[in-house]
Parts: C-alpha cells; sequence; structure tokens
C-alpha cells in the first residue's frame, strides 16, 4: 500500500497507472464499447475510413478495427505479462541461489547464464520457435529458455551485495536458516532492481511478440494480436492506412504506460536518505 | 538507393541533351514475382523458370494468343494422320541464336531428351516412340499407340529445342548460359535478382523483337513492384495486388491489364484423413463457402466463382453449376455424417501470398459459421508443398495453372490417382475417372473426348476432394508507352511483340 502511495505520488507513476487502468477497462469492457464482433466478415463494408460509425475504421474484410485492437489487448498484454514475469520467477530464485550459496552452485548456474547470454535474443528465439513451430504456447517456451537470464544476473549481483550486509550477518549469528534468510531477508531488497527492470522489459517484450507473430512466428489468424494486425495490414498501407495506424499505436500506447510505470516505480521503491 | 539512382538518371539524361545522341537502345524492364531456379526445361515446374524459358527457346507449335488453338513455332506446317499415330513437322529456316541453323536432328534430340529419365516430364513424351528424319527440315513422329494429347504436348515448354551439339558437348553447363532460338538470348543471370535479356539477331520472325534488350527484375512482394513501377525503375509490373488495380489504372501514364487464365484456386482436403474422408464433409465444406463473397472481398472482382479444380478451358461443360452458398444445407450433411457439432482442422497456407493469406482468413471465418472450426497455420511456400506432399495436413490453400490449352495436363495433376500427385495429393481416388482419363488420352480430338473430359470433371464436381474457391484474373500494370504487352491463357507472356514509344 506504502509502494502504492509512493507510485502515485510520482507524475509518471500516476499517468502509467492511469494508462494501465484504462487499457485494462477497455479490454474488460469491449463488449459494451463496441457492438462489433471481431471477427465476422462484412465485405460490404471493407476498408472505410475512420467515421463516428467505425473509430479507428474497418480493415479489408469489413471488421472494425476498433474491436479488434481492444480484442487484441488481450493476446499482447497475457503473452507480454506471462513472458516477463514467468522468466522473472526463474531468474530471480536462480539469482538467488547462485548469489547465497557461491562456489560450485554459483559457477555452474553462471556459467549457464552464460551459454544463454552468448545468443542474440532474437536469433535464439527464433530458433527455437522455428524448431517447434508457430504457435502461442510454443512463444511461451521460448521466452521461459531465453528471458530469464537477465534476472538471474541481476539477482545474483544484489545478493552477493546484501548478504555482505550486517542485518544479514545479524541473521546468520541468530542461527535463521539458509531458507528464511534467502527468502526473508534477501529476496524483499534483492529484488527491487529486477521489479524496476521488468518494467522495460515488458515494452521490449511487447515489441518481441509483436514483431513474431509479424514474421509468421507467433499467434496465428484470426487472432487479433496486434503485430499481426500490422502484417495482414502491409498490402492496403496506400489505401487504408489507418488498418495500421492504429494497431502500431496501441504498441507505442502500452510501451509508454510501462515505460512510465517503471520510471514510477524506481523512484518509489528508492531507499529513503 | 532510389535517390542515387535517380541522380543517375538525371544525369545520364542531361548528358544526352548536351550531346544530342541518338536515343539508347530500347529495354524493356519486367517486374516478376517468381526467382526463376533452372533453365533447363525438362526440369522446372516453377513458373519463373517456364516464363523465361519460354522467351529464350521455341518450341515446334506453340498455343495461340486466344489460348484457343495451337499455332506454327519451329514447325511451319505440319500434318497428323488420321489414326493420330503419325506426326509429320515441316522446319522453317531458323537458326539459333548462335547463328547454327536448327535442324530435324536437334528436334530428335530435344524430344527424346523431354522423354529420357532424368526429365520431369518424361511421361508426357514416352508415348512417341519413332523418330524418322527425312530431311534437314522434315521429321515424323510416331506412337505406337494412340495418344492424343501427344501433339499438343509438342508445345509446351518442357518440348523446347536445344542445340543438340552444344547441349551434348557442355552437359548440364549448358543451362546456366544456354543457346535457344527464340526471341531473346541471355545476357546475364544474377540468381534470386535479375535475368538480362538481349535480342537474339537470327530469330526467325521478322523485325521482332522490337526492344533490344529486356530485364526479368525478381520482385517478391507484390506492393514493391507497384512502387518500383511508380519510381520508373521498371516499365510492367507482373501481378500488382488486386486491391490496387483500380487505383493504379486511375494513375497518369500506367495502365492495367487484366486477364482470366487457365487457374483454378482451391483448398486441398487430405481425404486419407477424417473426416474429410466422408464425401458428404466435402460437399458440406463446399457449400459452406460464398464464393461471391470471395470473389469480392479476396479478389476485389477480379476473378470468377469455381465449379471445381479444372481451369476453365477446352471442353469445359458451360453447364457445370457451382456449389450454391447454403451453410444450413452444410449443416444438414455435417449433421448427416455425424459431426452435428462440427469438427477442428487445421488450413496450411503459403506465407507469401497475400491472396490465398487473405482468402484462408475468409474460409475460417465462414466455415465457423457451420461449426467447423479451422485453425490457419502460415508457412512457407516450399515447407506447404513439401508437408502435403508427405500427406500430413488436413486442408491446404493451393491452386494449378495449366501451361498447355489441352485439359490432359491438368486433369492428370489434380484428379487423377496416382498418376502425376495422387490427385494433387488429395489421395482422392475415382475409378471411374481414372478409367475415363485412360481412354480420352486415346480418343481422338471431337465431341466424344469432350464429354469425357466433361463427366471427369463432373465427378471431380460431386466427390468433391478440394473446396472450390475462384478462377483469379492475372493482372499487370504497365507504362502508357509499353505496347503490345499481355499475359496470355497460359499465364506467361510474349516480350517479343512488345514495343516501348518514345
Amino acid at each position: 500500500m506504502r509502494m502504492l502511495r509512493n507510485l502515485l505520488r510520482s507524475p509518471a507513476g500516476a499517468i502509467g497507472l492511469a494508462m494501465m487502468a484504462i487499457t485494462a477497462a477497455a479490454t474488460v469492457l469491449t463488449p459494451l464499447l463496441s457492438p462489433y464482433d471481431p471477427f465476422a466478415l462484412d465485405f460490404a463494408n471493407a476498408m472505410q475510413p475512420p467515421s463516428a460509425l467505425h473509430w479507428f475504421g474497418t480493415d479489408n474484410f469489413g471488421r472494425d478495427i476498433f474491436t479488434r485492437v481492444l480484442a487484441g489487448a488481450v493476446y499482447d498484454l497475457r503473452l507480454a505479462l506471462v513472458c516477463v514475469f514467468g522468466p522473472m520467477a526463474i531468474g530471480v530464485l536462480v539469482g538467488l541461489a547462485a548469489g547465497y550459496s557461491g562456489g560450485r552452485i554459483d559457477a555452474l548456474l553462471m556459467r549457464l547464464t552464460d551459454i544463454v547470454w552468448a545468443f542474440p535474443f532474437y536469433v535464439l528465439v527464433l530458433a527455437i520457435v522455428g524448431v517447434l513451430g508457430p504457435s502461442e504456447t510454443n512463444l511461451y517456451i521460448a521466452f521461459f529458455i531465453v528471458n530469464w537470464i537477465g534476472y538471474a544476473r541481476i539477482v545474483r549481483g544484489e545478493t552477493l551485495l546484501i548478504s555482505r550486509l550486517e542485518f544479514i550477518e545479524a541473521a546468520r549469528v541468530l542461527r535463521f536458516g539458509r531458507l528464511r534468510v534467502m527468502l526473508r531477508h534477501i529476496l524483499p531488497n534483492a529484488v527491487t532492481p529486477a521489479l524496476v527492470y521488468s518494467m522495460s522489459d515488458v515494452v521490449l517484450t511487447v515489441q518481441a511478440v509483436a514483431a513474431m507473430s509479424f514474421f509468421g512466428l507467433g499467434v496465428q489468424p484470426p487472432a487479433p494480436e496486434w503485430g499481426l494486425l500490422i502484417v495482414e495490414s502491409i498490402d492496403f498501407m496506400r489505401e487504408a492506412p489507418w488498418m495500421t495506424i492504429f494497431p502500431g499505436l496501441a504498441i507505442v500506447w502500452i510501451g509508454i504506460a510501462f515505460a512510465l510505470l517503471g520510471e514510477g516505480l524506481s523512484t518509489a521503491l528508492k531507499p529513503k536518505g | 538507393m532510389i535517390p542515387r539512382l535517380n541522380m543517375k538518371a538525371l544525369l545520364l539524361a542531361s548528358a544526352l541533351a548536351m550531346t544530342g545522341l541518338a536515343a539508347p537502345a530500347d529495354t524493356l524492364r519486367v517486374a516478376m514475382g517468381f526467382d526463376p531456379l533452372s533453365l533447363d526445361p525438362i526440369a522446372s515446374s516453377d513458373n519463373g523458370s517456364i516464363w523465361t524459358q519460354l522467351l529464350i527457346f521455341d518450341t515446334l507449335i506453340r498455343p495461340d494468343r486466344t489460348g484457343e488453338g495451337l499455332e506454327p513455332g519451329l514447325a511451319e506446317s505440319w500434318t497428323v494422320s488420321e489414326d493420330g499415330l503419325t506426326l509429320t513437322f515441316k522446319l522453317r529456316e531458323a537458326k539459333f541464336s548462335d547463328g547454327t541453323p536448327v535442324t530435324a536432328e536437334d528436334v530428335k534430340f530435344s524430344i527424346e531428351r523431354a522423354a529420357s529419365e532424368a526429365s520431369g516430364w518424361g511421361r508426357f513424351y514416352r508415348p512417341i516412340t519413332g523418330f524418322e528424319i527425312v530431311s534437314d527440315h522434315e521429321i515424323v513422329m510416331t506412337l505406337a499407340e494412340p495418344f492424343t494429347p501427344a501433339f499438343n504436348n509438342l508445345a509446351l515448354f518442357a518440348a523446347a529445342i536445344l542445340p543438340k551439339a552444344q547441349v551434348e558437348a557442355k552437359g548440364d553447363a549448358f543451362f546456366d548460359a544456354p543457346v535457344g532460338s527464340g526471341p531473346f538470348m541471355l545476357k546475364s543471370w544474377t540468381r534470386g535478382s535479375r535475368i538480362e535479356l538481349a535480342k537474339n539477331p537470327h530469330y526467325w520472325q521478322e523485325g521482332k523483337p522490337h526492344v533490344d534488350e529486356a530485364v526479368l527484375e525478381v520482385v517478391t512482394e507484390p506492393s514493391a513492384r507497384v512502387i518500383k513501377l511508380e519510381a520508373g525503375e521498371v516499365d510492367i509490373a507482373l501481378d500488382p495486388p488486386l486491391n490496387q488495380l483500380k487505383e493504379l489504372d486511375a494513375k497518369d501514364g500506367i495502365t492495367v491489364g487484366q486477364t482470366i487464365p487457365y487457374r483454378a484456386d482451391f483448398v486441398q482436403l487430405n481425404t486419407k484423413r477424417k473426416p474429410f474422408d466422408d464425401e458428404r464433409v466435402r460437399q458440406a465444406l463446399n457449400l459452406a463457402i460464398d464464393k461471391d463473397a470471395l470473389v469480392q472481398g479476396v479478389l476485389y472482382g477480379a476473378g470468377k466463382p469455381a465449379a471445381s479444380a479444372m481451369p476453365v478451358m477446352a471442353y469445359a461443360d458451360p453447364n457445370l453449376a457451382l456449389y450454391a452458398y447454403d451453410p444450413d444445407r452444410a449443416k444438414e450433411l455435417l449433421a448427416e455424417a455425424g459431426y452435428a457439432d462440427g469438427f477442428e482442422a487445421e488450413l496450411l497456407v503459403d506465407s507469401g501470398a497475400a491472396t490465398s493469406r487473405n482468402a484462408a482468413i475468409a474460409l475460417q471465418a465462414m466455415l465457423q459459421q457451420v461449426g467447423v472450426t479451422v485453425k490457419v497455420q502460415m508457412l512457407e511456400g516450399g515447407t506447404q508443398w513439401e508437408t502435403t506432399k508427405s500427406g500430413s495436413y488436413d486442408m491446404s490453400v493451393s491452386y494449378t495453372t495449366s501451361d498447355t490449352i489441352d485439359p490432359d495436363q491438368i486433369i492428370g495433376f489434380v484428379a487423377v490417382n496416382p498418376e502425376r500427385a495422387n490427385a494433387y495429393h488429395t489421395e482422392w481416388h475415382s475409378d471411374r475417372l481414372n478409367e475415363l482419363y485412360a481412354e480420352e488420352r486415346k480418343t481422338l480430338n471431337g465431341p466424344e473426348r469432350g464429354a469425357m473430359f466433361q463427366e471427369m470433371v463432373q465427378i471431380l464436381h460431386d466427390e468433391a476432394p478440394y473446396i472450390f474457391l475462384y478462377h483469379p484474373a492475372s493482372a499487370w500494370a504497365a507504362k502508357d508507352d509499353v505496347q503490345g504487352f499481355e499475359v496470355l491463357p497460359t499465364s506467361n507472356f510474349r516480350l517479343e511483340e512488345v514495343s516501348l514509344a518514345d
């Protein structure tokens, strides 16, 4: 609660949170906001420019783009959040274990991250999805394999640092169990930078997810995922630019929202004094 | 890149203006979507290769511009005996581009090569069993038993006439720098990028080609071809996106043309798999598709709905009715077949083919209306082909084009099993159709043979191993000063007829 209050106190955090709230509300309330079916074909109304009836215009199948962009938010947010916070959980635990244990366990876990780190991000994701075949599930698998290392490295560094602080020494002297020290005393302190990092990671991941769909390796049609909306619009860009612009703006919107939220979080979580 | 090119053009233009030189050699530049893979006629089945070969090589006879008859090529006249077993050709005085004359010996060599084991089209020519060289300019071919398509097959690219001596001397290397008797000769070939052709100075058609050089530029993205045309980098853009035709035609200095070639688009159904093994299910799928809406919404009106997987060509039955759009009847049929609650299936589509991609999305929505949930799987074209060939698919959006004017080529491909491709990988089989196919090939051209084709197409229509979609138009956009260009019913084009007005 105190964190939330701090977050709202920073202008960036407040705006970011408001943008997220608007997005979430619009996603949940899509049926109330729009009378259209995001999947139904209506060739008679194909490629209509934005109007009072169709706020974002219609696509080449006569589907309302406003409705499709809203319906697409579910896909993009789900993908981005799962692909960030799933791997983050793994990375945090690995980093904690490595940093606190030190020695062989640390060496082993860190060499593992080095191996994954050695591959450029997109090359590895493309390779994994390429082998497994394009689908939403396989996209999750690819991101889980690749995306945890950043968190592992951050948390390991923090853990090493915190382990040497006096209150941890004190906890050890009091003969608290290893797990208790790790989870109750180190984790809450070590996770903060990871959390701040995760916000910018979400921005990158939204783009990465859209890019994968753009290449035909992510979510498959007719899902109105934003990257897919953009790739489907390419042939019509000259006569119906709204088909490309609005899904693109949606990605920008979400990117700004998370960036501001991250900014606010880092201010709110900064230790005082 | 573009500004630099413009700069060059500007410099060139000003240089010309200053020196007052005569106009430079006429070069016709064409942007096409296909990348030619090979210039060996017997090893090709892709459109890029076939179209290019037809500019470099000649055949004895060739389809005329209407696609309804055959006209003289290297043969200036011919006779076919009453029983169809003896074909006599008189060759014209023609030369290969290196100046050596085309002789009956070259003809015999080329057709035998096309019939060889190495040829992908061997079964088209093997029925020709005897060659008698009467003189340098006369050859008689004989068949052991009647095979009506034989004559027509000689008009196919695979029967291109090659210079025997050179092919024998160079082997496969010949096809990297081939010599033919066609209107153009190969100047340079950058694989995946461009083919430069120069006028064949020895070409037998007096005064043709009108242009001195022709360049085929490979531009796979349809919108990019149009942009190149508008930027003045090419003179002709083949297959512009159908949704842009109207807008393009309205532009100053650009003319759009279109024709419906011998082509049919459809969805292959894997009849080895449930529920596609049931004829009622396949018919239901056909009834669930609103073909007029597809023509409007996916082809933007540039095409016609299809009643079968056969292009509309010789012997086509004008009375063959379309599967009417009737989702209620479709649901009834599905219920009769035991799929009252519908089913789920995967639909493969070539991710690079914009029209097919859009068709897939429309099909998905239409089939959902009758309870069939379709999962669209976008694949690279080559992978799609391999996957359907191996039989591990449910449904796949594809098409066929005919390179000849005789329906024998395509019916053998889409409907006969096994023959060429197990009824185009649908694995569907009809004994009656196979019987008719064998019979048709022994029957001389005429109403009797026509009736056999009509019955075959009717069986294909009724048992529906495909969802029949449409016959799309083939379009092109050209600068106004391009004259005489058109896409032929056989989908290829003749550049020797084209001129550039100044």
